[in-house]
């Protein structure tokens, strides 16, 4: 009963934590992308090409490791919960 | 109100130091004299510092709880500091499961079988080291809960808290963490909202005042006109 209630509620943070995280870093990603595209074009380009440039970067980004890897954000505290049950009942 | 604030801020700051204190490993040297089994009748006071019942058993009232008594090592400072001196420390040895706070301990009883086997005389003595967290208080009977025993060389054995350094360390990444993704919340999405909201209502306000202009002028149409 206790770990299904562990189970529940450590999901319902786990996800909230999950989200903002993806939430921060897409946001981090498209900062980069409008910076680096202020870089190259000074003048500030072409605002259709300068969509289409953000858009094609977060598509890439979307589909790349860096997003997959937030999802450690629910292995590692499973990991360190097993490490701690392990640490304080093994003999 | 700005002092009332700066104690609010206060109390909130001792209260998360207060639960850290009870819920962080700590360890203390100690020499076990020996262990026992009480009942316990829980008061509403003092049920908030016990655990539960052994994890596969029914919770009620009422119940049995071990206890291992010690001669313990004083320290200053939460035992950063040692000290040339002695003092009794009980502590109680519960299940604390899947509940708060996390050690996930269901070794109770093994744990029990560990501390009488390491039960020594003055004259003889074999120390230890309990890692335990919670508070002693005499006055609500409240002991801190054994969560591991270890036997040690002497008494001058200096336990170094590792799981402590590591648990701050990874608490002030984590607020530096929330504290940029704070920054960029309020930079790429809060401040372009309120500016918005801001060029609307400065709208809302020049259309306003137009009207009323035109009205004025309407008004003043009407009004004697002042003599030549």
């Amino acid at each position: 009963m206790g770990l299904v209630r562990l189970v529940v509620v450590g999901g319902i943070i786990l996800t909230v934590i999950y989200f903002s995280i993806s939430i921060y870093s897409r946001s981090i990603r498209r900062e980069r992308l409008e910076d680096r595209w202020a870089e190259d074009h000074p003048d500030g380009g072409d605002a259709a090409d300068r969509t289409a440039y953000i858009e094609a970067g977060m598509a890439k980004y979307e589909s790349g490791l860096r997003k997959k890897l937030i999802l450690l954000v629910y292995v590692i505290p499973v990991v360190a919960v097993v490490t701690i049950l392990w640490i304080t009942n093994a003999n | 109100m700005r002092n009332v604030l700066r104690g609010l801020r206060w109390a909130f700051f001792g209260v998360i130091a207060l639960i850290l204190l009870y819920v962080l490993p700590q360890h203390d040297v100690v020499r076990i004299s020996g262990t026992e089994v009480i009942r316990q009748d829980f008061s509403s006071i003092n049920r908030l510092f016990y655990a539960q019942a052994d994890s596969g058993a029914n919770e009620l009232a009422t119940r049995d709880v071990r206890f291992i008594q010690t001669v313990k090592r004083k320290t200053f400072l939460l035992g950063f500091i040692p000290r040339d001196a002695e003092g009794v420390m009980v502590y109680r040895n519960e299940d604390s499961g899947w509940i708060w706070p996390p050690y996930f301990k269901f070794d109770s009883s093994d744990l029990q079988g560990e501390a009488a086997e390491l039960v020594s005389t003055k004259a003889n003595p074999q120390w230890a080291v309990i890692t335990h967290y919670g508070f002693r208080n005499r006055f609500f009977s409240i002991y801190p809960n054994a969560i591991g025993i270890k036997p040690v060389d002497g008494p001058d054995y200096y336990p170094i808290p590792w799981f402590n350094i590591f648990f701050f360390i990874f608490l002030g990444i984590a607020l530096l963490f929330v504290r940029a993704m704070w920054r960029q919340f309020r930079e790429r999405s809060l401040d372009p909202a309120l500016d918005a909201a801001e060029d609307r209502w400065d709208r809302v306000e020049a259309a306003a005042n137009e009207r009323k202009s035109r009205f004025g002028r309407w008004w003043d149409s009407w009004k004697k006109k002042p003599r030549r």
